[in-house]
């Protein structure tokens, strides 16, 4: 223990945050890219572009409904599961899907999807195999290719560790409000701490808020105490207690004719008059445990639980719906999670994350830095570095430049591929890891300023092509998506000529690596520090 | 354009709250601030911020604390590139700013 608490403070803020800033920086790096995960999916779409979700846009969602449950009937009658996927603004494609048959002892096959241009009633052909959003949605709590409750623990510890980082920092940050617009620029390691204290204090309450409710969203894995006191079936038991519309029924083999869709509809617009309904699900379509689940949008309202309805799909009776009125615990947990997601948010409150998550990557990309320059600049210039630092240095080259030239990789290679690649999601996935790897490899070798200097340059040309390739393969380009007010695309595209001029500048005017001081470095710094203690 | 007033109430907050601080008001006035002016900011600081929160939280409830938080975080990223790389320009800001909140007070007053 160190010998006063301010100390001890700093001793902890360092080391906890040191020792899963990487790890930290991919969570945030994923999380705040997934803010826009539909738009990312639209964008990795390009059949998609052009459709727009109509204006009556919830007028039509009957007849949709009904067209969607004719269409399910005919195409995938023997399915286990089928899904009506409404258009959304952020989704304005109309999405019929059957789960094909399950391969031998895999619990599911995969969705056989059916894409409709809400406008025209169109299908849309060659639609491109592509996880999107939802890659990077996983990857922030999933870390891809770990075992998911391995990754989900990881990912916890990790939060825990960020958590006690931020409160120690808070503690230690002694000028909390004085340095608050503060950023002094060239002044070495004292940048690198201003770029660290205005980055954490700017987005402050986001960064308290994303951590404790991400930990609250993982709560039940963390802490499963209480559930499995209180109920026989464990966690299980509570959320079919909390939740009683995601209550399964056992799967039966006797065949039975699905009630029609109308009947279930008046229930539901008797129940909600003037519902947005998002999704229609039916498990055991055409057998006797057929049921029904209807979902609705939540709103602006902060909660993350949707409305839902759920049937019997055979004579249509009301199983379970959930409470109009939480308890306050529920209300709690809920919103803590709506919180987290972000799916209330619109398009201001988006960016608005967005912009916060941003300032999150900043804190601990910068955090990494200071941490080996710090030591650095205490070196003498001969002696060597240790293989702690070497590692560092070599991990934060790796995952502050490997990362966003990874994602570059990913939407090239969406763009890249040829449509007919078997497996085309996981190659997209697989460009992803191999970019990432490769960085690494480089960083193993070589991290010092140069390393960095053409990194960021790389990064930058990669952020250039994303838009640039994009127009050569597409129909669609930067100037179109204004002309033609597609602001999701367009926002895409400009964020990466944005942070292709930030890699730039990076690589011109930022020093992200120290190299050891030379003697008479050393000897004209402590003069001149000897020359203002003296004044 | 309730956004608008509440992000610019939250800005203007901010602005008074930097220009409270020595060292802010030097750089944009070259002078020091006196005691009583200090105060004045903070005290027009305080009922900007909490003009901004109150007209969040009434026009959206719940959703408009998350808002507020989000202006915050804009508004001090803001400051501190004005204060930090461009400290003379700051004036321009603040009456922009001031102009901005006037008018889209007056548009939601009359409208």
């Amino acid at each position: 223990m160190k010998e006063s608490f301010f100390r001890s403070m700093t001793w902890m803020h360092t080391w906890v945050g040191l020792l899963v800033c990487w790890l930290l920086y991919l969570i945030f790096f994923a999380g705040t890219v997934s803010f826009f995960r539909d738009e990312i999916t639209l964008w990795n779409q390009p059949a998609l572009h052009n459709v727009q979700a109509p204006e009556q846009r919830v007028a039509q969602q009957r007849s949709q409904i009904i067209s969607g449950i004719n269409y399910l009937q005919n195409a995938g009658p023997e399915s286990t599961r089928w899904g009506i996927y409404l258009p959304t603004e952020r989704k304005p494609q109309l999405n019929y899907a059957y789960e094909k048959p399950r391969p031998e002892g895999k619990r599911f096959g995969g969705w056989q999807e059916h894409n409709i241009n809400p406008q025209t009633g169109d299908e849309i052909a060659q639609t491109r195999d592509t996880r999107g959003g939802n890659f990077f949605y996983r990857l922030h709590f999933d870390l891809h290719y770990i075992d998911v409750r391995t990754a989900r623990w990881i990912v916890c510890f990790a939060s825990l560790f960020m958590l006690v980082a931020l409160i120690s920092g808070v503690v230690i940050h002694k000028r909390i409000f004085k340095d608050m617009f503060s950023f002094r620029a060239n002044k070495g390691s004292r940048s690198w701490l201003d770029g660290h204290n205005v980055s954490s204090v700017l987005a402050l309450p986001f960064h308290i808020m994303i951590t404790y409710t991400g930990l609250i969203t993982l709560i039940f894995m963390l802490f499963p105490y209480p559930a499995l006191t209180a109920y026989e079936d464990g966690i299980r038991g509570l959320f079919n207690d909390v939740s009683p519309t995601n209550v399964r029924t056992k799967t039966s083999p006797d065949s039975a004719p699905l009630i029609a869709i109308d009947t279930i509809l008046d229930q539901v617009y008797t129940n909600w008059p003037d519902a947005d309904l998002t999704q229609i699900s039916i498990r055991d379509p055409n057998k006797a445990s057929a049921t029904i689940t209807v979902r609705a949008d939540t709103g602006s309202l902060v909660r993350d639980q949707t409305p839902t309805l759920l049937f019997n799909g055979v004579d249509g009776s009301l199983i379970a719906k959930t409470a109009a009125q939480l308890t306050n615990t529920e209300v709690f947990y809920d919103s803590l999670t709506a919180l987290h997601t972000g799916r209330l948010a619109n398009p201001l409150l988006r960016w608005l994350y967005f912009l916060c998550g941003v300032a999150g990557c900043v804190m601990i990309a910068t955090g990494c830095i200071m941490w080996a320059k710090r030591i650095r600049e205490r070196m003498k210039k001969d002696q060597p570095a240790t293989i702690g630092l070497k590692l560092v240095e070599g991990l934060n080259l790796a995952t502050l430049m490997g990362l966003p030239l990874a994602t570059c990789a990913f939407f090239i290679a969406n763009r890249l591929l040829p449509m007919t690649t078997p497996e085309r999601a996981d190659k997209e996935i697989l460009a992803f890891f191999m970019t990432w790897l490769a960085v690494a490899l480089f960083a193993l070798f070589k991290r010092a300023r140069p390393q960095w200097i053409l990194l960021a340059w790389i990064n930058a040309i990669a952020c250039i092509s994303v838009p640039v390739i994009n127009a050569l393969t597409t129909n669609g380009n930067l100037i179109s998506y204004l002309l033609n007010g597609q602001w999701a695309l367009f926002s895409f595209d400009l964020m990466c000529l944005v942070f292709a001029a930030l890699f730039v500048v990076q690589a011109k005017k930022i020093p992200t690596h120290t190299p050891a001081k030379t003697p008479q470095q050393r000897t004209r710094r402590s003069a001149k520090t000897k020359l203002q203690e003296q004044s | 354009m309730h956004e608008l007033l509440q992000l610019n109430l939250c800005l203007l907050a901010f602005n008074c709250f930097a220009l409270a601080k020595f060292n802010h008001y030097r750089d944009v006035f070259k002078t020091r601030p006196s005691d009583k002016l200090s105060k004045q900011f903070l005290i027009a600081a305080w009922i900007s911020i909490l003009l901004s929160l109150a007209l969040s939280v009434v026009q959206n409830n719940g959703y408009g604390a998350l808002l507020f938080c989000g202006y915050m975080a804009l508004s001090v990223l803001i400051l501190m590139i004005f204060y930090s790389f461009k400290a003379s320009w700051v004036k321009i800001m603040s009456a922009l700013n001031i102009t901005v909140v006037m008018l889209s007070g007056l548009f939601l007053t009359v409208f």
